[in-house]
């Protein structure tokens, strides 16, 4: 038995064997006391039709996500394609948790996996500051540590896999230009940025990179930037604002697309939303993504902001099974812009 | 009664203690990992928190109130603590800058409570009402101070960097709760202001035929909770490594649930703060259990739904009884 952190025999052993004996044992003496004890069974029911017993003698390994926040869209496409690629492998046993976007909620969940001691961890970090430090106490604790997308303050990860929010942000810049060359023959123009939740680094470099182009060109001006937390509903309230306020807009930069896709909602209902171009980014994939955004002609252009999965489990999975394998410190995942014509 | 209630509640926590070491994952080394002493500090330092705001809050149900605004006091005194540190206070020694800090933040949610015990008292509006406009005021105060940005602390080699050291230490943060804790047990068990909390829930028409000072006592209660609140945001603002105007979202609904599992009455007067610190650490140790187990934190929620009511049931039979 090498389950590594968790002996599985044991586990199911001491875990359900016993448990039920006492269990029984507990029905007996608490009988009196049954509407006490109710709650404790049925905590107990719950927990042990949701472990899931772990059999089989190969080696097996625990792989522990800790997923900042499962309501964004993007976070939710994370989830589904590394439930996908690890269910490839049957000796790996992935187990994700979701911190509701809470910090102190994140540091928690890190810190009981930790006592968990899994083969590898994963950390998509809710903010850097909040979970530098507990994923240095993963580190100390000989814990391989792969940070995802978001990062920290501190190098406290075996490596980090990324996405070059600032390659993005001037992609998106340069995207503008060349629209705003085209509609007047020389770059000039309103813009309208919709940011995201400020002090998260997406939003800094997202709009830091495209800031870095437009200010290369005097004649172009952005209007107007409010803060829309990521969020699309926000994003039509405070579009609707700036409409009201702008006369003459030319391009909504949205730091994500459902925020991008708010502002356009919010451009229809006052008639406006031929007047303007929408460039969002993130580019996910399905039905509500930005992909068929750009499709259904209500995005000029998204840019597909990678989910960095895939090399997260290919790195993690040599992590596990070489241990002479050292990752790099850090792995870039270039973007790419999809446009009517297609991903190019 | 109260008693009988307390015992009761003790063996809730018993019975789920029980469970949490039965069905805990065992380490490489044979040993439980819910009974490592990492993991049982761990969930101390966790509750904390929440257990500090909760002591507040029992005191303030206990006359029949509640307050919603803790959380948003937390974010503010959070933002405050880190505002302190880094912006605040040039030249003074590391000690004093900290004190300084420490005691601007906390003495922060304290007034933020008394405007609350104010405008309850005096102006008699009730305070569920009262409570909910501080709650998105102080929220809007405190990203309208921080411009709406997380301030990150203790990075450096500066006196942030020292604060957060030391107040993010387990001992400290632990050590805190358990004084606290110490302390506003003997307030309300061993002194009048104690038994005027009581009396005002139990029958405020009363208490006021008795002449008791009604209008003070929900102030100082109403103050007392925004001072731990404002408490558990500098502890927050030590372990996070922020000031934050967006923490403690739905604290306050945490810590009313550990008041009213740990048998406080939510229309006042009967209750307990050792019942608050059971209630407390039965969320604690469920929730630990529960991600030992590696349970789906959807099933988490609805598992602490059920023990809720639950709770509140067992204790409501109990005194049909």
């Amino acid at each position: 038995m090498t389950y590594r952190g968790i002996d599985a025999e044991t586990r199911r052993r001491g875990g359900l064997g016993e448990f039920r004996t006492v269990l029984a044992r507990c029905a007996l003496r608490w009988t009196p006391r049954l509407r006490v004890s109710a709650s404790v069974m049925l905590a107990a029911c719950l927990c042990s039709c949701s472990t899931p017993s772990t059999t089989g003698a190969a080696k097996r390994y625990f792989v522990a996500f800790s997923q900042c926040n499962n309501a964004e869209p993007y976070r939710a496409a994370q989830n589904a394609l590394m439930t996908k690629l690890f269910a490839a492998y049957p000796d790996v046993k992935l187990v994700i948790a979701d911190a509701q976007q809470d910090n102190s909620k994140q540091v928690a969940q890190v810190e009981t996996f930790i006592r968990q001691k899994p083969d590898l961890l994963i950390v998509a970090p809710n903010e850097r500051a909040a979970l530098t430090a507990v994923m240095g106490q993963a580190m100390e604790a000989k814990i391989p540590t792969i940070c995802l997308e978001r990062d920290i303050l501190q190098p406290n990860y075996t490596t980090y896999i990324r996405s070059d929010n600032a390659a993005i942000g001037r992609m998106a810049g340069e995207f503008i230009v060349d629209y705003l060359k085209r509609k007047y023959g020389e770059p000039r123009g309103n813009i309208v940025q919709m940011r995201g939740l400020l002090g998260v680094e997406g939003e800094i470099n997202r709009d830091g990179g495209a800031k870095a182009v437009f200010a290369r060109y005097p004649g172009i001006r952005i209007v107007a930037e409010p803060v829309a937390d990521w969020i699309q509903a926000k994003a039509k309230d405070r579009m609707t604002e700036v409409l009201r306020a702008q006369p003459k807009i030319d391009v909504v930069y949205g730091h994500n697309d459902p925020m991008a896709i708010g502002a356009y909602l919010a451009a229809k209902e006052l008639g406006r939303e031929k007047e303007m171009a929408f460039v969002g980014v993130d580019g996910l994939a399905g039905d509500a993504g930005g992909i068929q955004k750009v499709k259904d002609g209500v995005l000029a252009a998204t840019f597909v902001y990678p989910l960095c999965v895939d090399k997260a489990v290919e790195i993690g999975n040599r992590i596990l099974r070489d241990p002479s394998f050292h990752p790099d410190k850090q792995y870039n995942i270039d973007a790419t812009i999809v446009t009517p014509g297609g991903p190019q | 009664m109260l008693k009988l209630r307390e015992s009761q509640n003790l063996m809730a926590l018993a019975g789920i203690v029980l469970l949490a070491i039965l069905i805990s994952p065992v380490a490489s080394d044979g040993s439980r990992i819910f009974l490592q002493v990492g993991n049982l500090t761990d969930i101390l330092r966790q509750i904390s928190l929440i257990g500090i705001v909760s002591l507040g809050m029992t005191l303030v149900i206990l006359t029949g109130g509640i307050d919603l605004s803790v959380g948003s006091t937390l974010a503010l005194s959070s933002s405050l603590m880190a505002m302190g540190l880094t912006r605040a206070w040039p030249g003074s020694g590391y000690a004093a800058h900290m004190l300084y800090a420490i005691a601007a933040a906390t003495l922060a949610g304290g007034l933020a409570g008394a405007v609350n015990g104010a405008a309850i008292a005096g102006l008699e509006i009730q305070p569920f009402i009262v409570t909910l406009a501080t709650m998105i005021g102080i929220r809007g105060l405190a990203k309208w101070l921080t411009n709406n940005a997380n301030i990150d602390i203790g990075f450096g080699r500066d006196v942030a960097a020292q604060f957060a050291a030391a107040f993010r230490q387990k001992s400290l943060v632990i050590g805190s709760y358990a004084a606290l804790a110490a302390v506003f047990w003997l307030l309300l068990s061993r002194t009048v202001f104690g038994r005027h909390v009581r009396a005002i829930g139990d029958n405020e028409t009363a208490a006021r035929y008795a002449g008791l000072p009604i209008r003070r006592v929900k102030i100082v209660v109403y103050a007392l909770s925004g001072l731990l609140a404002g408490f558990a945001g500098v502890l927050y603002a030590a372990g996070n490594q922020q000031g934050n105007p967006n923490a403690g979202v739905a604290y306050e609904l945490d810590a009313i649930a550990a008041v009213v599992i740990g048998g406080t009455r939510l229309s006042g007067g009967k209750g307990s703060i050792a019942g608050t610190i059971v209630g407390t650490l039965i969320m604690g140790v469920l929730t630990n259990m529960l991600r030992l187990g590696n349970v789906d934190s959807n099933v988490e929620m609805m598992v602490k739904a059920v023990i809720i009511v639950l709770a509140v049931a067992v204790q409501r039979q109990r005194r049909m009884d």
